[in-house]
């Protein structure tokens, strides 16, 4: 086992390095200068020479004039160091930036991911056990539209409903503007605010992660350690939960994972939609504004998530199925 | 063999049948097997999921419908209407009321509606009088007995004007500018033309005298004595400035910025009637000869050949019409909304009323003919474009991006599947680590960065080639496991091994003998790849990723629509694009699913 974790680590590095190059070459490439930029407001304050000597300072502190794979190494041992550079945008260390906006898209996902939990793994494992049921069949259908709609069409309906007809939730933002409020009562600011994205991620992944609990179960359903378990006369409650349960459990841990970390990825569109000041609308404010130390650093960032999540997948298998002997 | 077998089993059924009676058994999988090839096997049971089936016959209507119907409705890049912004859906921009038929005394047609007056001086609205959430032209409009009798109207952008037998000005509508408040003394002037404008009102007295109120930033008008003021018999409205003819028959601008319309002819004899689009003036001698001037590249610059002599004349916003003696129209200019397509059954014309899009004939005997804008089917958006036409478009670029892609994800997916599944070794192990690498890269940000760094710098066409490119690339790793998988089981069959054995090369056993034995697999993840291909489509145009505006696609359609006033107000600029992306999608996942239950007998339960 400790044997595999470490062949699964050292290959997992391999691929962040060979990932990170290609990312590197590509932000390399953009058009636009750089230095320009950090010493264009001092154009017209001082003279033609002065600026020359500023600009090709800041050349040079940036580095720009270093072969590539040079600058790779700097830029790699910056990184490892926590140093994920400068963020012309915002005017401060990257690293800094990025912070709130990372707790913030991390609190969402989690709320986003419980509760989308809590429905989908009771509803799913109805659906199973009433496999072809009129009920089953008509989650079924819905389901599919569940997880053909986009996610920010489902925002906007909701935001229609929610808040635009009923008024219960804000449109857009973190917060009331000018809040002054402290302690619960701005815990409770933040959670009207919230609401709204939480729901919107939640409805958005019900179709998807039915279906798989569903297909899990009724897997699990069709073996024959079930037909044993019937036939020696337990009570279908303990059948369902405990015998099959447990062993759709395999296939429903990779689920989760594999889409908390996917759920990273899109809550980007509903950072968006919502104004929210998470990681995705930092890594589309550093796009947009060609910020692009902000932008690499969380594009590693979400390289890294992938990778992790690849890599717990995999070890989960064996821990929560002993049948799976990953080392082999 | 095949029908020796049907034979023989027709021949021990009707045995049987007639021993135990015409009881029909279900065959078991491997009998119906042994008698239907397994595409059949798939295609049957394809066809009696009703569900897919729907799904299908759905996508195709849509999918043919967006790719004939741009033909119909193509679409103008640039195209900016700044008189139809935000138009509510409906086709009733041309209902002429019923009581105001064949009694017709006057119609002004203002942007997105019209004013009618009937021969009694009963005023009529009709078209899109919604100006906005407050102001509606039709709920605003004063009573009869406020009005009075009325005989002549006048419709502007958002207001509309009446003048009555008394030598009252009643106006009504959007206030703003004030282009609705009338002078106190305007009563005692004996005015005799009104005219109405983009937020601004026109007076002419009988003294050859021009009043104006509202909006005096915005239009260019500056009356002075030199002009002939005090002299002026016609008043015509060109987009925000004003044109007029003298009582000596002469032409006037009556605005200071030299623009193409302020060029008016001079000298070229007694002019009896003047009209205007938002560009050009036109005006008609006394000779019954035309003269057209302004906008050179403009299409109603173009006269084209009348017989007759022309009576009279009038311009809508972009084109001109003209009525000769003996009862025909003539319509010339931009026809991008069918407003010069005249009717053939407007002959024997006695007026035409022309405005905005719009055109009224009244026949002599007294029948109203229209022909131009009827209205938005889907309503318009908000630089006035056809909603309905960019939904047709856009859906055209949605679906060739995500089918491209599709094709590009597929042919890589089969070539690197099959050749790692096949050969094996070391091609096999460096191959999969390059489908890990790329399975390991975030699928939405990866499209951004590359979009966003790679198209910065590109022409729109090339962005989208490369938009197809990266989703391609992007999204193949999946089906090349899958088509690995498939392979590795099929390389152990005998065909496999009698077309090593009678020497057929290996590529050709890959590609020829394996994989179409795999196709079935790989139609099912090529259909549910199309759908997410359309997704992430759209989901980056709507992030402004993708396919830029003013080019449209379902995603970037809704990309200027979260915000509260277009999401409660303009809702059909949002609901139809959302409606039309979801139902195709919806419709695509069906399919593949269905798909795949047919070609899994074992998720058929039997």
């Amino acid at each position: 086992m400790l044997k595999y974790v470490g062949k699964r680590l050292v290959y997992m590095v391999g691929v962040f390095f060979v990932v990170s190059i290609i990312m590197f070459i590509l932000f390399n490439n953009t058009p636009g200068d750089r230095a320009l930029n950090q010493v264009q407001s001092l154009r017209g304050k001082v003279s033609d020479e002065q600026f020359q000597i500023r600009y090709q300072v800041a050349r040079d502190k940036l580095g720009l004039d270093d072969p590539i794979p040079v600058r790779y190494i700097k830029w790699m041992g910056n990184l490892l160091q926590g140093d994920l550079g400068y963020s012309t945008f915002f005017k401060d260390d990257v690293i800094d930036v990025i912070g709130v906006p990372l707790k913030n898209t991390v609190i969402i996902n989690i709320f986003a991911t419980i509760v989308a939990l809590a429905i989908t793994i009771p509803l799913g494992i109805f659906c199973a056990v009433k496999k072809f049921s009129k009920f089953d069949n008509a989650v079924q259908v819905l389901t599919i539209v569940g997880y053909s709609v986009p996610i920010y069409i489902i925002g906007l309906v909701l935001i229609y409903f929610f808040s635009v007809q009923l008024g219960w939730f804000p449109i857009s933002g973190m917060n009331s503007p000018n809040f002054q409020g402290s302690g619960f009562a701005a815990f409770m600011d933040r959670l009207h605010y919230l609401a709204l994205p939480v729901i919107v991620m939640t409805v958005a992944s019900l179709g998807g992660m039915t279906r798989y609990v569903r297909a899990a179960m009724i897997d699990a359903l069709r073996m024959d350690y079930i037909r044993t378990a019937r036939a020696k006369g337990l009570k279908e409650k303990v059948v369902i939960y405990s015998h099959a349960w447990r062993n759709a459990l395999l296939s429903v841990v990779t689920l989760i994972i594999s889409w908390f970390m996917s759920v990273f990825m899109g809550s980007i569109v509903v950072e968006q939609i919502f104004q929210l000041n998470g990681i995705g609308q930092m890594y589309y404010k550093g796009l947009m504004n060609q910020d692009f130390d902000v932008a690499l650093a969380i594009q590693m960032l979400y390289c890294v998530i992938t990778l992790i999540s690849n890599l717990i997948t995999d070890l989960s298998y064996g821990l929560v199925d002993p049948r799976v002997r990953i080392d082999k | 063999m095949q029908k020796d077998k049907n034979n023989g089993k027709k021949h021990s059924f009707s045995l049987r049948k007639r021993l135990f009676g015409g009881k029909k058994e279900a065959l078991d999988v491997m009998q119906e097997e042994a008698i239907q090839s397994p595409m059949r096997t798939i295609v049957k049971n394809f066809v009696e999921n009703k569900l897919s089936i729907g799904g299908l016959a759905v996508f195709l209507l849509m999918f043919l419908v967006v790719l004939i119907g741009p033909l119909f409705y193509p679409i103008q890049l640039s195209e900016k209407e700044e008189t139809q912004l935000n138009i509510a859906p409906g086709m009733d921009m041309m209902k002429v009321p019923k009581e105001l038929e064949g009694n017709v005394r006057m119609i002004s047609t203002g942007s997105t509606f019209s004013v009618g007056v009937d021969n009694n001086g009963k005023v009529y609205v009709w078209g899109r009088t919604k100006i906005s959430n407050k102001i509606d032209i039709e709920k605003d409009m004063p009573s009869q007995e406020e009005l009075g009798e009325v005989v002549a109207v006048s419709a502007g952008f958002d207001h509309a004007m009446a003048l009555n037998t008394d030598g009252e000005v009643v106006c009504w509508g959007s206030n703003r500018m004030s282009q609705t408040k009338a002078p106190s003394g305007i009563k005692r002037k004996k005015v005799k033309q009104i005219a109405a404008g983009y937020q601004v009102s026109f007076a002419l007295t009988e003294g050859g005298e021009i009043l104006h109120w509202g909006n005096d930033n915005l239009n260019d008008i500056r009356i002075t004595r030199k002009k002939g003021d005090g002299n002026i018999d016609k008043i015509a409205v060109a987009n925000t400035t004003l044109l007029a003819v003298t009582k000596d028959g002469e032409v006037v601008h009556m605005g200071s910025q030299p623009t193409d319309i302020a060029s008016v002819p001079e000298d070229v004899g007694t002019v009896v009637d003047i009209a205007a689009t938002a560009d050009n003036g036109l005006v008609l001698l006394e000779d019954g000869s035309l003269r057209v001037w302004g906008k050179g590249r403009s299409e109603a610059m173009n006269l084209p050949q009348m017989d007759g002599k022309v009576v009279s004349i009038a311009g809508g916003r972009t084109h001109f019409t003209a009525l000769t003696e003996d009862g025909k129209v003539y319509a010339w200019g931009s026809n991008n909304k069918g407003q010069t397509d005249v009717p053939s059954s407007a002959q024997n014309i006695s007026a035409v009323y022309s405005g905005s899009y719009q055109n009224y004939a009244i026949t002599e005997s007294g029948k109203t003919v229209t022909w131009g804008l009827k209205g938005y089917l889907l309503g318009s958006d908000d630089l006035g474009r056809d909603v309905f036409s960019r939904l047709l478009n856009g859906g055209r670029m949605t679906m060739t991006i995500g089918a491209i892609s599709v094709v590009i994800s597929t042919i890589i997916g089969i070539i690197i599947g099959g050749v790692s599944g096949f050969f094996g070794g070391w091609v096999d192990i460096l191959l999969q680590r390059i489908t890990e690498i790329v399975s390991s890269l975030p699928f939405l940000p990866m499209a951004m960065i590359l979009t966003s760094i790679i198209g910065n710098s590109m022409s729109e066409n090339a962005r989208i080639i490369l938009m197809m490119a990266v989703l391609g690339f992007l999204s193949w790793p999946s089906l090349a496991r899958l088509v690995r998988a498939q392979v590795l089981a099929e390389r152990e069959k005998e065909f496999v091994t009698a077309a090593t054995a009678m020497g057929v090369k290996k590529s050709s056993i890959v590609f020829k003998h394996i994989i179409p034995n795999v196709i079935s697999v790989i139609i099912v993840s090529a259909t549910l790849d199309f759908a997410t291909c359309m997704l992430t489509e759209s989901t980056l145009s709507f992030l402004g990723f993708g396919v830029k505006l003013p080019r449209p696609t379902w995603g970037n359609m809704l990309n200027g629509c979260v915000n509260s006033v277009v999401i409660k107000s303009y809702w059909w600029r949002w609901v139809f694009p959302a409606i039309m992306l979801s139902i195709c999608v919806i419709c695509i996942n069906m399919v593949g699913d269905g798909l795949r239950d047919a070609i899994d007998p074992k998720s058929n339960e039997r």
